[in-house]
């Protein structure tokens, strides 16, 4: 039986790249995503590769939703071997005297909440297996901050916070908890605010000279679900060309 | 196999987690140099290479002579032609409180641990930037973060080598070559045996929230993945492999 992998934000980016390097390794994939149009689109290529998925549309700020979905996946294949938490976004690049309540909320529970409430419905599962790995998603921006990205850096260094405390929770079941914090990577949102000069500066100031490729990302996360990572938990795989070493 | 046909260095590869990242790396299809201070245990090593098919070499090398690792780089080219994977992994821990500490024991470590990581980082590099690419890949420790009693020379040494492989990575990343340090917890090998009784050891190396004794073994899965393709984008990083002792 394969193993199960339940992916938020698997749509779109660094999700859809993960998705489709699990599902090329036998996983059977979970796509859950706000987005059903991209998802469908992941899961018909995973099929057409003769891999397995699903797609579930879900709003990962929804603790009801993300209840279903878990649900769900666990009545019809019995397991949850992975869960990665992907889902986020910066969303807005305003000063703090510009931010509102409200989009700081949004930032805050789309990057943050989202991955608790996932972990909180899948660790119950993973506890009873005793088994179980869960991959975070941070940013570099959660070890360094970011200008006019206050609400996104904070959830992301909260990220890294969270998992560390989960990985100390769940050790005992055997159960890792890790993270993958992404540099600038070539993702349609974030490449279609690049200019050609942005894209030349940004490369510039990378030690490796370029900005990272979805699959780059997907290649540290499949890392995180494989036997060579059994005794890697609470830790953050920084995969960002050398941009930043914390 | 995700190393074929490449050629690796593994310094200190005589024993423990040395010894078991140069099979390691055999068995993804390297060509791997057992390179150590220990001539006839490289030796054996080598010649459990080469019964599992793998193509090796043993070199006697002191890394912290430079002379001794130009000989070691030559000879390596001599017989592969090329060098595309580092691991520097050879290194002493003496025990010693500072008060106590001798200037020679302090010289010693601190030569062989991080020394040695310049030496034969320094030695491999105009190869890898004539390839645009190579990995270099440097044994530091969990005790470069978290300090040891009796071993500030170890910990400095270690701490000296994060510092080191940043700095690397920042000059190599235009050509293509990786440059990343793994920093284990306490493994169950024979350096710790050295200072401590067997049923301390045993004790401490399952106080972990993972309750798991790491053993040398445990480390290779980490190195390899950074020696191969889908580490590509990784550099300057130093990834700890410690059943979450430490979560710096």
């Amino acid at each position: 039986m394969s193993d199960v992998a339940l992916i938020s934000g698997g749509a779109n980016g660094i999700g859809r790249a993960v998705a489709l390097k699990l599902a090329a390794s036998g996983i059977s994939v979970i796509i859950a995503d706000r987005e059903e149009a991209a998802g469908e689109e992941v899961r018909r290529a995973i099929l057409a590769a003769g891999g397995k998925a699903e797609m579930v549309q879900v709003d990962v700020t929804k603790a009801g939703e993300i209840e279903a979905v878990v649900g769900g996946v666990f009545q019809r294949h019995g397991r949850i071997d992975i869960l990665a938490n992907i889902a986020g976004g910066s969303f807005y690049r305003k000063g703090i005297e510009e931010m509102s309540w409200k989009e700081w909320k949004e930032v805050l529970d789309v990057n943050l909440k989202g991955s608790f409430l996932f972990c909180r419905e899948v660790a119950p599962v993973m506890q009873r297996q005793r088994r179980g790995r869960i991959i975070n998603t941070a940013s570099n921006y959660g070890v360094t901050g970011s200008a006019l990205r206050t609400p996104y850096s904070a959830a992301k260094a909260a990220v890294i916070a969270f998992s560390k405390s989960l990985a100390l929770e769940l050790a005992p079941y055997g159960i890792l908890v890790n993270v993958v914090a992404p540099g600038p990577t070539d993702t349609p949102r974030v490449m279609k605010n690049w200019t050609p000069e942005t894209r030349k500066l940004r490369n510039a100031e990378i030690p490796l000279g370029r900005t990272g490729r979805p699959d780059d990302l997907a290649e540290a996360f499949y890392f995180f679900c494989g036997e060579e990572s059994s005794w890697i938990t609470g830790q953050t795989l920084h995969v960002n060309g050398g941009i930043v070493m914390p | 196999m995700r190393l074929r046909e490449k050629v690796a260095i593994v310094t200190g590869a005589a024993q423990g987690i040395g010894r078991a990242i140069a099979l390691g790396m055999g068995r993804e299809g390297a060509k791997v140099v057992v390179a150590d201070l220990q001539a006839a245990r490289a030796k054996a090593v080598v010649d459990e290479l080469r019964a599992s098919g793998t193509k090796a070499l043993a070199v006697e090398v002191d890394v912290s002579r430079e002379s001794s690792v130009k000989s070691l780089v030559e000879q390596v080219l001599r017989r592969f032609g090329r060098v595309d994977i580092l691991v520097n992994d050879a290194g002493i821990y003496l025990r010693s409180l500072v008060a106590e500490m001798k200037e020679e024991d302090w010289d010693r470590v601190i030569d062989t641990n991080l020394g040695g990581n310049f030496l034969c980082s320094r030695a491999v590099v105009p190869l890898m930037r004539a390839q645009k690419s190579g990995r270099i890949i440097s044994i530091s420790s969990r005790i470069a973060h978290h300090g040891a009693i009796s071993g500030a020379h170890y910990a400095a040494s270690k701490a000296g080598i994060i510092g080191f492989v940043k700095a690397l990575a920042r000059e190599l990343g235009p050509d293509h070559i990786t440059v990343n340090a793994i920093c284990p917890g306490v493994a169950d090998t024979a350096q710790p045996r050295g200072h401590q009784s067997e049923t301390v050891l045993k004790e401490k190396l399952r106080e972990n929230p993972l309750g798991h004794a790491l053993t040398a073994e445990d480390l290779v899965g980490p190195i390899l993945f950074l020696a191969s393709d889908a580490a590509s984008y990784i550099t300057g990083q130093a990834l700890n492999v410690n059943c979450g002792s430490s979560m710096h």
